[in-house]
């Protein structure tokens, strides 16, 4: 898929732990584990705004297009 | 819904075991003596003869078409025991599991090439008997509502297999 997520490296530079993401905004590990795996079909704009929120970011910095 | 399901299943087997055991009641009362008869006609016959038109062999293709109905009669009753697979995994709750998917389809499918081999074999039935074979009436006859029937499982197979894609799409959307 063209589009990565860059979930990773937004949490290792916020020194954050994925559980305790997933707590904050309210998903289960396992389904914080598909988007971060990029195995996700489609993002919830309420999901996003959560992350967004709880990393201190902007959706550009989650989500990154790359050609195939 | 769970007790539902129990009684469909319940429906299912009554019809499934209900037409076994007419079909073997019928195979039973079939005179399969006869195949035996055309062995024995078939090693002293007269070489000469035209082996078409003579009378044992028009005999022998009415039985040997008698018991491919009776084949066909069976490959149905094998397709209505997917409705059993169908059953239990609606009472598992897999709703959307390739198993319905399949399951539709091979109705569908089964259906569907039971009323074309029948009518074949009526007409063939009706060629040897010397009778006259109206298409138009045949299709008449309550059987041929299982092209629709089968028509029918092949659409919900499609919507079942639209269903379980929208489903997949919905578990994966975070």
């Amino acid at each position: 898929m063209p589009i990565i997520v860059n979930l990773d490296i937004i949490l290792a530079k916020r020194k954050i732990k994925s559980k305790d993401l997933a707590e904050t905004i309210g998903i289960t590990t396992a389904n914080l584990s598909i988007l971060k795996s990029g195995k996700a079909k489609a993002v919830r704009f309420s999901t996003l705004e959560a992350i967004c929120k709880a990393l201190d970011c902007q959706p550009a910095d989650i989500l990154e297009y790359v050609e195939d | 819904m769970k007790d539902n399901t129990k009684i469909l299943t319940i429906i299912t087997w009554i019809i499934l075991l209900s037409s076994i055991s007419v079909l073997l009641n019928d195979i039973r009362e079939f005179d399969f003596n006869q195949f035996t008869e055309f062995q024995n006609w078939a090693k002293t016959a007269n070489k000469n003869e035209s082996w078409l038109t003579s009378k044992n062999a028009i005999k022998w293709s009415y039985y040997a078409i008698s018991a491919g109905l009776f084949f066909w009669r069976g490959y149905l009753i094998y397709g209505f025991s997917y409705f059993l697979s169908i059953l239990k995994e609606i009472e598992n709750r897999n709703y959307f599991s390739d198993k319905i998917i399949k399951g539709f389809k091979k109705i569908g499918y089964i259906f569907i090439w039971y009323t074309i081999s029948v009518l074949i074999l009526r007409f063939l039935l009706a060629g040897i008997n010397g009778s006259t074979f109206n298409f138009f009436n045949e299709l008449k006859a309550e059987f041929t509502f299982l092209i629709p029937a089968g028509l029918g499982f092949y659409i919900l197979a499609e919507i079942f297999k639209r269903a379980k894609e929208t489903k997949e799409e919905n578990d994966l959307t975070i």
